[in-house]
This record gives C-alpha cells, sequence and structure tokens, in this order.
C-alpha cells in the first residue's frame, strides 16, 4: 500500500553494499556520495593503526589546513570592530572534485601558508610596537612628574642662594657642600634616580631602601592616574613614578640594585631644566611616530584580515569535507590486483539508484573511461536485534496526548495549553533560530505534541464537564431540582433524559459528587488500561510474523492474551456489563465488582445467588480461572521444552556432519572461519568442537530457561500490578479536579458581586491572582506532572508487552554541517 | 427512556469515519502517521464517550443532592 514511502511503523529496509571504485575517482566518488547522505560505511581495515593507514599523508595535510583556517577565525573574532565574513551561500565554490582537484588543493595550501605568515608577521610587529609605545609613554609621565619635584624644590629655596639659577648643574656643588650636607638630608647636593614602579609595590620598596640605606635617602612619588593596558592580555596596571635623592655612588648603585630587583623601570632624567624639557618633546615626537606606525599597522591588518573572510566560510567548508572524505577513504580496502578500493556500507534499499545515478555522475568527470562497478549483496536483519520491529512511537502520538488529556482534563486549562503551543508553531521560523535555553527548547521542540495534548484536554474536559473548575450546561439533564426551600438538602429527581455528551452538570455541587465521579473515574481507567494494554500485547504478533518466529506466536503471545484477558477482560466486561443493566428493575442487588473478582480467586465456582451479575456466573468464572491457570505453564515450559528438543536434536546429527558433508541444519553450530578451518585440518580437532559445541548448548539452554521464568513472573504479575497503575488516571484528573476548584474557591469566588471601588479592585487583583496561579500551577506543574505519569504508562506498561529495543541509529556519511549557523 | 441504543449508534458513526480515514488519506510521506493517528483518536474519543455514557445511563446513587 504505502511501499513507496518510508513509514513510522518501522524502520527502513536496508541493505548492504559493495562498491568497487577505481583509485583515481575514489575521492570524487567519495565527495558525491557525501552529499547525498545516506551512506553509512563499514570499516574494512578494523586492525590498522590510525598511523598505518594508506591516506594518512592527505589527512595530516588537511589537518594543517584547518589548523590555518582556525586560526584566521580566532584572530578575526578578537578584532575589536566586526570583521565581515562572507557566508557560505554567497561564497565562491572551490571546486575539489574533478581533474583540477589536486592542483586546486596545492594552490589552496600555498594561499593559506602565505596568508598565516602574513598575519602572524603583523602581529609580531604589532606586539613590538605596542611595549616600545608602552616605555616611551612612561618615560613622559617620569619626566613630567619629576619636573613637579624639581619645581617644588626650588620654591623652597630659602638657604641656599647659588641656586637661584636654576639652569646651574647640581653635581658641581657635590664636594663643597659635602661636608654641610651629610646627614641633613637636603635635596639639592644629591643625586638621583628616577623611574616607575608597581602601585603594589611601593610600600615595600620604601621600606627595603630605607632598610638597606640606612635612612640616607630622600624619596618622592606619585601615581599616574592612568594605568596601562597590556596589548597582549589586555590587563591593567598601575605604576607610580619615583624619585629618590641619595648621596655618593655607593648609596645610588644600591638603589639602583634594589629598584632594578623589585622590578622597577630606571630612566635617565636630567636635572637641569631645559634639557628635561628638551627629552620630554623628543620622547613626544617619538611617541606620534609610534602611534602613526601601530596605526598604519592595524589597519594592514584589519585589510588583510577582510581578504581572508572573504574567503574564510569557503575554505572552512572545504576543509571539513576534505577531511571527511580522506578518512572514509581509509575505511576502504585497497585491492592491489586490481587497483580499485572496496568498499562496503549500508544503504536504505529505496535509495539505492540514487546512489548508482550519483556515482555514474561522479565518474563522468574522470578524464580516461575508467571502468565502474557495484556488487549487491542483500543482507536483511544482519544481527541487530531491533531492525525493522515494529515502532510503538507510530501508536504513541495519538495515546500520549490522550492519556495525558485523561489526567488532565478541563476545556479551560486545555485551550491555554492548545494556544500556547499554537503560538510556538506559528512562530516557529523566528523561534527556531533563537538561543532559547533549554528548558524553553525543550518546550519548543515537542511544540505538536503539545498541541495534541491541548485538543485532547480540551475533549476531556467536555467529557468531565469541567472549564475552570465550573461546569457547562449545554444540553439537557438528567436531574431536575425542585425549588423546595422547606428542606435544606435538597434532591434531585431523575428525569429520563440523559446528558448527550460527557458528565451531567447535576453532579456539579453535589454532596455525593465525588462519590460518583470516582467510581465512574476508577472504572473508566481500568478500562481504558486493560485496552492499552492488550493493544500493546497486539504488537507482538506483526514482529513475530516479520522476523518469521511462528513458535513465539504459540509459546508467548496467546498464553499472554488469554491470561490478560480472562481475568482482566473479564473484569471490564463485568464493567460495562453492570453499567448497562437498569438495577431498580433487576432482581437481584448490584454486585461490588471488587469483591466479586476477588471471590472468584478465592472461592471460585462460588456466587451468592442474591449477589451475582448475571446468570451462569460461578460456571464461566470457573472455566475463565482455570484458562488463566494453564497459561501459566503454558507460557513457562513451551518455549524451552522446544529448544530442549532442538538441542538434542542437533546433538545427534552433530556427529554426521563433522565428517565434512555440511550441515543442513546446523542452526546452532557456529559457522566461523576458525571452525571450518578446524574441520578441514583433522578429525581430532572437530570432536573437541563438538564437546564445546554441546557445552555451548547446555548453556543456551540454561539462559532460554531462565529467561522464560523470569519472562513468566514478569508477565503474571505485571499485569496486576500494571492494571493497578492504571488507577493513576483516575487520580491525577481527581488532584487536578480538585485543586482547580480550591483556587477558584480561595480567590475568586467571594468577590463575584463587587459593590463599591474597593471591592472591584480587589476583584481585579484577584482575577489577575487567579490567572497567573491557573497558568504556573494548574497548566504547568500539573501538566508536567500529568505528561511525566503518561510516558511512564506508556515506557512501563505498554512497551514491556512487545518492545525489544536494542537497535543502533543509522549515521551515513554526510556534508551537511548541524552546527551551521547559516 | 435511558437505553443503550445510543452507545451502538455512534459506535457505528465512530467505525464510519475510522473507515474513511483508512480509505480515504492522500498518499504521500506521511500517509501511514496520519491514517494511524485518525484512526486511533477517533477510536479513544469514541471509547471514552462510550463509558461516560455507559457510567450514566443507570446511576446507582438515587439522586445527587445539592445545597446550594
Amino acid at each position: 500500500m504505502s511501499d513507496d514511502y518510508p513509514s513510522l511503523l518501522r524502520s527502513e529496509q536496508m541493505s548492504l553494499v559493495q562498491l568497487f571504485v577505481p583509485t583515481e575517482v575514489a575521492h570524487d566518488a567519495v565527495a558525491e556520495l557525501g552529499e547525498l547522505g545516506n551512506v553509512q560505511f563499514k570499516d574494512l581495515n578494523p586492525n590498522v593503526n590510525p598511523f598505518q593507514r594508506s591516506f594518512v599523508g592527505e589527512i595530516r595535510r588537511v589537518d594543517e589546513m584547518g589548523r590555518r583556517v582556525r586560526f584566521f577565525s580566532t584572530q578575526i573574532e578578537q578584532e575589536k570592530d566586526v570583521v565581515p565574513i562572507r557566508p557560505l551561500y554567497d561564497s565562491a565554490p572551490l571546486i575539489v572534485v574533478g581533474p583540477r582537484a589536486p592542483q586546486a588543493m596545492d594552490e589552496l595550501d600555498v594561499t593559506l601558508a602565505a596568508h598565516e605568515q602574513r598575519l602572524t608577521q603583523m602581529n609580531e610587529s604589532y606586539q613590538k610596537l605596542s611595549e616600545r609605545t608602552k616605555e616611551l609613554i612612561e618615560a613622559r609621565h617620569v619626566l613630567r612628574e619629576t619636573a613637579v619635584f624639581f619645581d617644588k624644590a626650588h620654591h623652597q629655596t630659602d638657604i641656599r642662594t647659588s641656586f637661584d639659577d636654576s639652569s646651574a648643574p647640581l653635581l658641581q656643588h657635590d664636594d663643597r657642600e659635602n661636608q654641610y650636607s651629610v646627614g641633613t638630608g637636603v635635596q639639592f647636593d644629591l643625586e638621583f634616580v628616577a623611574g616607575t614602579i608597581e602601585r603594589v609595590r611601593v610600600p615595600t620598596f620604601e621600606r627595603v631602601l630605607w632598610r638597606v640605606l640606612r635612612g640616607n635617602l630622600y624619596m618622592n612619588h606619585t601615581d599616574i592616574l592612568e594605568p596601562f593596558v597590556d596589548p597582549v592580555t589586555g590587563a591593567e596596571t598601575r605604576k607610580n613614578v619615583f624619585i629618590i635623592f641619595a648621596h655618593g655612588d655607593a648609596l645610588l648603585a644600591k638603589i639602583r640594585k634594589v629598584a632594578e630587583s623589585m622590578g622597577a623601570t630606571l630612566y635617565p632624567i636630567d636635572a637641569n631644566a631645559d634639557k628635561r624639557s628638551e627629552s620630554l618633546r623628543e620622547v613626544e615626537g617619538r611617541l606620534e611616530d609610534l602611534q602613526n606606525v601601530l596605526y598604519n599597522t592595524g589597519s594592514s591588518r584589519r585589510t588583510e584580515l577582510t581578504k581572508i573572510g572573504e574567503s574564510l566560510r569557503s575554505w572552512q567548508d572545504v576543509v571539513r569535507k576534505e577531511k571527511l572524505i580522506y578518512e572514509t577513504l581509509n575505511l576502504f580496502n585497497f585491492d592491489v590486483r586490481r587497483k580499485t578500493l572496496i568498499a562496503e556500507g549500508w544503504v536504505p534499499t529505496r535509495d539505492i539508484t540514487t546512489i548508482q545515478l550519483a556515482l555514474r555522475h561522479a565518474t563522468s568527470r574522470a578524464p580516461a573511461c575508467l571502468p565502474f562497478y557495484m556488487s549487491f549483496t542483500i543482507m536483511d536483519s544482519y544481527g541487530v536485534a531491533s531492525y525493522q520491529e515494529v515502532n510503538p512511537g507510530l501508536f504513541a502520538v495519538i495515546t500520549f496526548p490522550f492519556l495525558f488529556a485523561v489526567m488532565f482534563g478541563d476545556i479551560g486549562h486545555g485551550f491555554i495549553i492548545f494556544v500556547a503551543a499554537l503560538y510556538m508553531i506559528l512562530a516557529e521560523r523566528k523561534l527556531a533560530r533563537v538561543d532559547l535555553g533549554e528548558i524553553m527548547g525543550q518546550f519548543f521542540y515537542g511544540r505538536y505534541i503539545i498541541l495534541l495534548m491541548g485538543l485532547f484536554s480540551m475533549y476531556t474536559g467536555l467529557m468531565y464537564n469541567d472549564i475552570f473548575s465550573k461546569s457547562l450546561h449545554i444540553w439537557h439533564s438528567a436531574w431536575d431540582f425542585p425549588s423546595n426551600t422547606t428542606d435544606t438538602k435538597i434532591v434531585g429527581i431523575d428525569n429520563g433524559h440523559r446528558y448527550s455528551f460527557g458528565l451531567d452538570p447535576g453532579w456539579h455541587g453535589a454532596d455525593n459528587n465525588l462519590v460518583f465521579v470516582n467510581s465512574y473515574k476508577m472504572k473508566m481507567s481500568v478500562v481504558l488500561g486493560v485496552i492499552h494494554m492488550t493493544f500493546a500485547l497486539c504488537l507482538q504478533f506483526p514482529n513475530h510474523l516479520k522476523f518469521k518466529r511462528p513458535i513465539d506466536i504459540y509459546a508467548n503471545f496467546i498464553p499472554q492474551m488469554i491470561f490478560l484477558q480472562s481475568i482482566f477482560g473479564y473484569l471490564v466486561i463485568c464493567i460495562l456489563y453492570k453499567w448497562s443493566v437498569d438495577w431498580s428493575k433487576a432482581t437481584t442487588q448490584p454486585p461490588s465488582l471488587l469483591n466479586m473478582l476477588i471471590s472468584m480467586f478465592l472461592s471460585p465456582g462460588k456466587v451468592d445467588p442474591s449477589e451475582q451479575l448475571y446468570a451462569g456466573q460461578p460456571f464461566v468464572q470457573v472455566v475463565l480461572l482455570l484458562l488463566a491457570a494453564i497459561c501459566v505453564p503454558w507460557l513457562l515450559v513451551t518455549k524451552p521444552y522446544l529448544a530442549w528438543k532442538d538441542m538434542h536434536k542437533i546433538k545427534e546429527q552433530g556427529y554426521v556432519s563433522i565428517s565434512g558433508e555440511g550441515d543442513g541444519n546446523g542452526i546452532h553450530r557456529n559457522s566461523s572461519d576458525e571452525v571450518l578451518e578446524g574441520e578441514e585440518e583433522g578429525n581430532g580437532r572437530a570432536i573437541a568442537e563438538d564437546g564445546d559445541d554441546g557445552e555451548h548448548e547446555q548453556h543456551d539452554f540454561g539462559e532460554v530457561v531462565i529467561h522464560q521464568v523470569i519472562h513468566t513472573i514478569e508477565f503474571c504479575l505485571g499485569c496486576i500490578s500494571h492494571t493497578a497503575s492504571y488507577l493513576r488516571l483516575w487520580a491525577l484528573s481527581l488532584a487536578h479536579a480538585q485543586l482547580s476548584e480550591v483556587l477558584w474557591s480561595m480567590t475568586l469566588e467571594a468577590w463575584l458581586e463587587p459593590t463599591g471601588v474597593f471591592e472591584w479592585i480587589v476583584l481585579i487583583v484577584m482575577g489577575v491572582f487567579w490567572f497567573v496561579l491557573t497558568v504556573f500551577i494548574l497548566c504547568l506543574m500539573e501538566g508536567l506532572s500529568a505528561f511525566l505519569h503518561a510516558l511512564r504508562l506508556h515506557w512501563v506498561e505498554a512497551n514491556s508487552k512487545h518492545f525489544e529495543g536494542g537497535g543502533y541509529a543509522f549515521t551515513p556519511l554526510t556534508f551537511a554541517n548541524p552546527d551551521s549557523k547559516e | 427512556m435511558p437505553s443503550v441504543l445510543p452507545i451502538l449508534f455512534v459506535l457505528v458513526i465512530a467505525v464510519g469515519l475510522m473507515a474513511c480515514a483508512a480509505l480515504f488519506t492522500p498518499k504521500g510521506p506521511q500517509q501511514v502517521l496520519i491514517r494511524t493517528s485518525l484512526m486511533l483518536a477517533l477510536a479513544a474519543c469514541y471509547l471514552m464517550w462510550m463509558v461516560t455514557y455507559l457510567a450514566q445511563l443507570h446511576p446507582l446513587i438515587g439522586t445527587p443532592p445539592s445545597t446550594a
């Protein structure tokens, strides 16, 4: 019927194909297959070290190119102003297949190397220049600050008149004033050391100098206001300018040593003011030049990067594809005799013709007309356990939202969820590009399921007749309430109608509302649960048919079905029957179904006539009980017994096949290469092998027995516990309804008839409060809770009835890049 | 007079709709999915309606008193 398309029911049929590829066109063929993206290649050289494979050299070269491309992209990212990168769909394509391919790759290699060299050169010179600039700036600061010191000092000349002349060099007076100035600490006789040091080190510096020079120094320091920024790391350091006045060469030498050990930078400053201003001018001039050069270097670097940015994406793409191609080529087997490469891979059977076309296209670009052919080996079920198993996900698309809705059941809340999902779907394209974060991303990912959940919730809300904890009165109710004001308790009267869709609104607000509704919901949960489990069990059947396991049908499926139906199917039928009987006109009392089921087990064959559900009940119940009782040993024993019989048959015939005639029914014999070689070499070996085989069989048989015991116990006990587990459908819907009612009665109910302005305000506030709590608690929290429980019901109760789930996903070679942002 | 007939009536309608879904789903890559979903949804909705209707057909608890 629908064989043309893959369906959700089963995984696709796969074929194992072998390709014989001439070496010249191998690269292009793999490129073409990669573009298609539906072949998964097998590794035909599993024992070969990655460093010994044939295409290691090419991979190394491509890796080098990849490193360069990564270097470029990090450099571009580091630029403060954004460098435009031309997106992939806009870039000129690089042709890497066809006759000119090797040339193109070589050119690319050379281009990348040249760009890298230029960039690194520019980076180095930029760094050197920045360092130089930093030094010059420090020198300028030192010059400025020392000028301040000297100015201050000049204004304090009241003692030495000879220093009115500011240009007189200090050193001239050194010897003469020595006898006067020792110990007085006046600055002008003394020589000085000036420089910069990090601010944090200043106190230490002062202390060390004080100790070393025994106080024979005068130190002054100021902060440099702007911090220095390291161009490479971007770290900021704050420095101070210091100037130290001391007397004597020895002291000065000591100061210099201490300064250098503390990491200070010393600058030669002249005492003469004119000379100082000259140096300042020089420094400023050099600084300006350096800034110019820096600026030029920066801008030429930018142009270089822009040029790189034009082709960066296409280079990245080419490098990535080439790497994938060569890695894939490494998986192939090189056939020396025919000078071809042999590849094996998995392909969806449907796509085989597309692949043939693609390969033909690839090879048509080859200059020489080399022969090219493909051989098929189609093997289904290659050993992957759930290849082509029935996929329960297909049915869960509907059953999951439905079971969720049974637990959620409110028209209003369902509507809110529906609208939220609708918004996400309509705004799909916009939201898909934004990074929504983990939680919102999950909600967005499941928007279609959430839509279905909302829809079904509105339906079950209609069934439960619950809209924001109120009920609708659409059709004719079954109950009339007389407007009788004498009694405090009003009793409704049955008027013969039955409410067409859902729960009668007469129950809303009634005292015994919960008694009725609980009974209804519990029974409904059991009914739905048994039907869901039966459905899941039936999914075993197509699996057994597909995999040609008729034994499983008779040994597993049928006894399980009979066991489930004879107890719980019977219960469901009783529930439905009991509902359909008009007990006010029946001759017997309506029996309690729970007691009925229990006494069916505890006292089979005895049913109190005044409490029987239908005539002939004892007999029917005994029959059903016996059926169930037979099913247990049936399930337990059949498969192991058949396996044991098989084993004996093989054992007897095992001796026959050793003489080399070949097996007809060697189902359990391993036909691996070593065993067959062993047979050829000698009989002596074969007997030992058979002994091994026999033990192997014992081992297998033991496993089968254990597996079957576990399976039987799991199933039989599981039937009971899973049926009870479905009662959570009742429990959660009850909790939801009660929460909804409580929320209403505690917020809005008291304020619904506002009289004054104050009451209006309170009404509005309460209304907002009610809405917020509805969305967050009732929709989100209860929604997540119901989601979880519905999922659990599917995974445990339903899937344990049929699902094997041992396959692995198909990962084809594909060039489509899921991380690409374009 | 409350009777079981509406249940059978609606059952026939539901089965009819399911048959339509089975036969008339347009062919395409999602045919199996759409068909299965429609049929399952119809079956599930009918089931729930049927249980709700049946439960109220002959209510065991006499009549709902109201304190309003």
